[in-house]
């Protein structure tokens, strides 16, 4: 058998998974307001609907996880905030890793590598920007200022094609890059089964290995 | 059919709100208040304006200003309701094309069938127009404004008659029709009024927003009237609809491009890593 390592909870991969579903729903019915072509599906405010029960979802879950695990949640908004030179290091290897299967010059990286580390930074900051102004929007549509209702359109406009952008690229990194398959020992893994191989942890998170060899830092 | 055109000339308008009936009645936009049975939903509140709001059964209304100018009070009256503009921002909002241009009028008609009920055009409108009853847990509403008679079903222009507003107006302040031709009676108006007392006098809706089709004729700066003085759509929207949703469109298209691209290449580029190793193998 392949040795294996822990790299995230259960609870912590329910909330991955209900929040990149209801992500999703989020996407594409935002979508249909965002692409002309596709605006008749929208008619008659279906769409809508949709979209607002996929926001209570949205809102509520990391609000039900975060009281549940104070301490893993905090070591986990912190991890988005802790850059290194590593994080150069990384950014500068990245074309010819991702391009030409270069592992050379990829610096060691710690429990999430830069890329992640970016995504997850981005979820965190869009996320608020999105529920702010989502709520504004949904909440005070007929109290509010028009001037205030017609920005929060735009910053929410934002963070869709940011985040919208990236959720891409967070799938294709994942799942679909050739690097990445099979799909059964890395990140597909590690949020599907929350394990991965001690070899893949070793070669793409060595920072974060050599502290889980030493018995240091059990699980995050 | 040329480009049409609504002129009002508040100076003639006695403000008996016909038209606020007439446009009801054609357009079959009746409002009951909930709390008369079959009553209208009018009540006093201290002023001849009511009701006192446009609302998705209210496309025109009267509005009535009480203003002190040279040492007298005037009573003036506007309309409020759609200004039809060429530059119009509920057109540039809306999300899949339920408002649009009437190419040949120039009037602003929408389709309520596919309006989403989003209600960018209410916040966008400069003039405050557009109108929705919105379920505010769901978010469900369809929008509502005035059509100039276009109305599905019930579109007078097409029939050859003029709009009902205009049909019923006793003093005749609202004249229909080419909109080149409104305009030269406008300015001749303005003229007059300027020569008899109103030095202020204005043609209101000329060039704003490259040009309404619904034109005021106003003894006074439009403010007075709690008009926008200069009418624009606001940078929100422009910044919105013009930079952001293009870079939109523009990032995304590009990102599954390249996302693609890089597929094609990383595959070649791991199978010819991989090659000598599955040959050591194969020995
Ligand atoms: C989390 C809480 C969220 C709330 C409360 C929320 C709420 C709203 C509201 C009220 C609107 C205005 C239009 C309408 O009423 O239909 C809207 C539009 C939109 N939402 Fe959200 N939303 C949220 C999250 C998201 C997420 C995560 C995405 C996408 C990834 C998204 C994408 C969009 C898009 C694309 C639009 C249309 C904007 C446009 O017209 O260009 N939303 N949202
Ligand atoms: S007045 Fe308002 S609703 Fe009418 S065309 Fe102009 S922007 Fe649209």
């Amino acid at each position: 058998m392949v040795q294996e390592v822990e790299r995230y909870k259960k609870p912590v991969r329910i909330l991955h998974w209900v929040h990149a579903g209801a992500f999703t729903v989020l996407f594409l019915t935002g979508l249909v307001l965002f692409i002309p072509a596709l605006g008749f599906l929208a008619q008659d405010s279906w769409t809508r609907i949709i979209h607002r029960v996929a926001a209570a979802v949205f809102i509520i879950a990391p609000l039900i996880y975060l009281p549940l695990d104070w301490k893993s949640s905090w070591k986990g908004i912190k991890e988005a905030f802790n850059w290194g030179m590593d994080d150069v290091g990384w950014l500068k290897a990245a074309p010819a890793y991702y391009f030409l299967a270069d592992e050379e010059a990829m610096p060691p990286q710690d429990h999430m590598n830069t890329g992640q580390k970016m995504w997850w930074l981005m979820v965190i900051i869009f996320g608020v920007v999105f529920v702010i102004t989502g709520i504004i929007m949904w909440v005070f549509k007929t109290v509010a200022p028009a001037a205030l209702l017609q920005w929060m359109v735009l910053f929410h406009d934002i963070a869709f094609i940011a985040t919208g952008v990236m959720f891409f690229v967070h799938i294709y990194l994942s799942v679909i890059h050739p690097l990445m398959r099979p799909t059964k020992t890395g990140a597909w893994s590690s949020m599907a089964r929350g394990k991965v191989s001690a070899e893949y942890a070793k070669s793409h998170h060595a920072k974060w290995y050599a502290r889980i060899a030493k018995g240091e830092e059990k699980k995050s | 059919m040329a480009e049409k055109a609504i002129l009002y000339d508040s100076s003639k308008c006695t403000a008996c709100r016909g038209c606020q009936v007439a446009c009801k009645q054609w357009n079959m936009n009746d409002e009951a208040i909930p709390t008369i049975e079959n009553g209208v939903d009018s009540r006093n509140w201290g002023s001849y304006e009511n009701p006192r709001d446009l609302s998705p059964a209210t496309w025109l209304k009267m509005r009535f200003t009480e203003y002190e100018g040279g040492g007298k009070l005037q009573w003036l009256f506007t309309r409020q309701a759609c200004m039809h503009c060429t530059d119009a921002a509920c057109v540039r909002v809306c999300p899949n094309g339920s408002l649009y241009h009437n190419e040949a009028t120039g009037f602003v008609e929408y389709n309520k069938d596919t309006c989403t009920g989003c209600g960018y055009c209410v916040d966008a409108c400069p003039f405050s127009i557009p109108r929705s009853d919105r379920n505010l847990v769901f978010g469900n509403a369809k929008m509502d404004k005035c059509t100039l008679c276009t109305t599905q079903g019930l579109n007078r222009l097409d029939a050859g008659m003029e709009p009902a507003c205009v049909k019923t107006c006793p003093p005749n302040a609202l004249i229909y029709g080419d909109r080149a031709d409104m305009i030269t009676a406008g300015k001749a108006r303005v003229s007059a009024l300027r020569a008899n007392g109103s030095p202020d006098a204005v043609l209101y809706g000329e060039s704003e927003l490259d040009g309404l089709h619904v034109m005021y004729v106003l003894e006074h700066s439009p403010e007075v009237y709690n008009l926008p003085v200069n009418p624009k759509v606001s940078a929100a929207s422009i910044a919105w609809k013009d930079v952001i949703q293009p870079i939109g469109w523009i990032l995304g298209g590009l990102t599954i491009l390249g996302l693609g691209i890089n597929f094609i290449i990383a595959r070649k580029a791991k199978m010819n890593r991989e090659q000598p190793v599955k040959k050591e193998e194969e020995k």
